[in-house]
């Protein structure tokens, strides 16, 4: 392939057409956001370097523009400028910039092309500065403006227009449900076991990522098939299902706002007790923890990831695995948003240990874990594409030193970029979701099933 | 933005290989993409009733057909897809019936 710039692209065209009067409303958006909390980030910074070696892109690149401090300057500056005397009034001595076309452009390069707000940084980081949330309130003025990457924006688009973020229409949504419980009712051979669908008053709201019934239906199987055998009290909703909100890595607070609603209006059209959220990591960090923000209220009901509802069934004994089902040796990739921002570290490795004869641990791993380099939308932008599978290396590298032959990893979007990366750097590997791999070693005890089921629905 | 040459002609595609403008799609290049893309020297007979449907979809609806109907349509069970394209219905199949990237984690 060459790389011609043959045509010139709309998205720099649109940069180069920025007007003064779009620069003034990204720095309203900017300035809007910054509180006394913010502000004293901003002015913490002490240039230790300690966040250089935990960065993916510096690990990889080792240039200036990958150090996480850099890219936290190029938001520091333009806060200089409009914030502190000296930076009002000896702005080159202190190194402020106005939001000008340059920064604008930088901005794009580095908050949106050299992070994937994985938050490594914000961990090692010896003044506790959270990056990542200061990187991305850089994106939230670039979104007022519209110069969020194509492939992110679209993705943004397209949920907030048909509901789900691959604009699946509603009655083939239906129908591959439908597949998929005769598919369910054929592997455990029970005619009247279901994949339930706006049943009001069930127990639970269980949520997908979109591709999953687009592409890649084996994991809505394989959470069907669990939740068959714990006799749960579940549902689908035919409306709002899709538990991904690309507002987080846009930016794009309002948009985040109306797809976390999403979510609260099925919720409150089938009167569920519990939101259940699929594996998907920055849906799990979205919906539990950062939609109350967006909203500015709270839920009126429990937000939990599947995982935490496998592991409680194993712990209860509600449903049986026989790891010997599972004899390759198989890995864990923490997905950022769900163990190092969202909490949910212990959980995926007791399903692991008990759905698989050989569990190893990848090095380093839980909060300290590597990004698989897709995270914070750069799944979507194809504009970052080569930086995306090179700073994937740390990861491949990370895989094959396991010997595994087989990675689990909770997330879908970790998921996509691991099997690129499996392609890319020739790992040999199975990709898997956590759930896939209990329902291979699931041991369906009827009699179990049947009580918890009947228990439940009286 | 990169491009891909065949018959000297150069089609425009993103940085991960899909079309820019899927309306200049031909079976050249999907045979040029599934070398390239996919590391299939010959696309087979199911093969093309993979792509042919895909591709009739997209331009009827405008968007990827589900797996489900990939399936249903085709007659092929969802493993037997992805051994027909290792990289899957999107990154395989779409992209070498010529369809848009699409949105989502894909």
């Amino acid at each position: 392939m060459n790389n011609k710039e043959a045509v010139k692209d709309p998205f720099e065209e649109k940069i180069s057409n920025l007007k003064s009067e779009d620069l003034r409303k990204a720095l309203q958006i900017f300035k809007e956001k910054i509180n006394y909390d913010y502000a004293a980030f901003l002015n913490t910074c002490v240039h230790c370097g300690l966040c250089a070696e935990s960065c993916h892109y510096h690990l990889t690149y080792k240039d200036l523009k990958s150090l996480p401090a850099y890219k936290l300057n190029l938001v520091i500056k333009v806060f200089k400028k409009n914030f502190s005397q000296t930076g009002k009034r000896i702005s080159r001595w202190v190194g402020a910039e106005e939001l000008n076309h340059h920064v604008v452009k930088e901005w794009i390069d580095s908050l949106f092309g050299r992070c994937t707000l994985c938050g490594r940084c914000a961990l090692n980081c010896t003044m506790g500065i959270n990056i990542p949330y200061i990187i991305r309130t850089g994106r939230s003025a670039l979104a007022a403006i519209d110069l969020v990457p194509p492939g992110l924006q679209s993705t943004v688009d397209t949920a907030l227009r048909s509901g789900n973020n691959m604009g699946i229409p509603k009655e083939d949504w239906l129908e591959t449900i439908e597949w998929l419980e005769e598919e369910l009712q054929q592997d455990v051979s029970d005619s009247k076991a279901r994949l339930p669908l706006d049943e009001k008053g069930a127990g639970m709201l269980y949520t997908i990522n979109p591709r999953e019934a687009m592409f890649f239906p084996l994991s809505i199987s394989a959470a069907g098939k669990i939740f068959y055998a714990a006799g749960e009290s579940w549902t689908f909703s035919s409306d709002y299902y899709d538990v991904t909100n690309y507002g987080l890595y846009s930016g794009d607070d309002e948009a985040a706002g109306i797809m976390s609603e999403h979510l609260i209006m099925s919720m409150k059209k089938l009167r569920c007790h519990t939101l259940v959220l699929a594996e998907c990591g920055h849906g799990f960090n979205s919906n539990r923890w950062e939609a109350p923000e967006w909203l500015s209220r709270k839920y009126g009901f429990e937000v939990k990831s599947i995982l935490q509802i496998v592991a409680d069934y194993i712990r209860v004994g509600r449903i049986d695995l026989d790891p010997s089902r599972n004899k390759k040796i198989v890995t864990l990739h923490d997905p950022c948003n769900l163990v190092r921002l969202g909490g949910i570290v212990e959980e995926q490795r007791y399903i692991l240990k008990h759905a698989t004869a050989n569990f190893v641990e990848m090095t380093p791993n839980r909060e300290k874990n590597y990004c698989c380099g897709g995270g914070g939308g750069q799944l979507a932008m194809t504009l970052f594409t080569e930086r995306r599978l090179k700073v994937g290396k740390i990861k491949a590298d990370q895989i094959r030193s396991t010997g595994a032959k087989v990675v689990a990893t909770p997330c879908h979007n970790c998921i996509d970029q691991l099997m690129e990366l499996n392609k890319h750097y020739k790992l040999g590997v199975e990709i898997k979701t956590v759930c896939e791999i209990a329902a291979d070693a699931l041991v369906i005890n009827k009699k179990k099933t049947n009580t918890f089921h009947s228990l439940l629905s009286s | 933005m990169p491009e891909i040459e065949t018959k000297g002609k150069k089609i425009r595609v993103n940085e991960e290989g899909f079309l820019v403008n899927p309306e200049e799609w031909d079976e050249e290049i999907a045979d040029l993409l599934a070398k390239e893309e996919e590391g299939i020297d010959a696309l087979t007979e199911d093969h093309w009733a993979v792509i042919n449907y895909i591709r009739s979809y997209y331009l009827e609806k405008n968007l990827a057909p589900m797996v489900r109907k990939i399936c249903k349509t085709t007659g092929f069970q969802l493993k037997y897809i992805f051994e027909l394209f290792p990289s899957g219905p999107a990154k395989g199949a779409c992209k070498l019936a010529g369809l848009p990237k699409p949105d989502g984690c894909v």
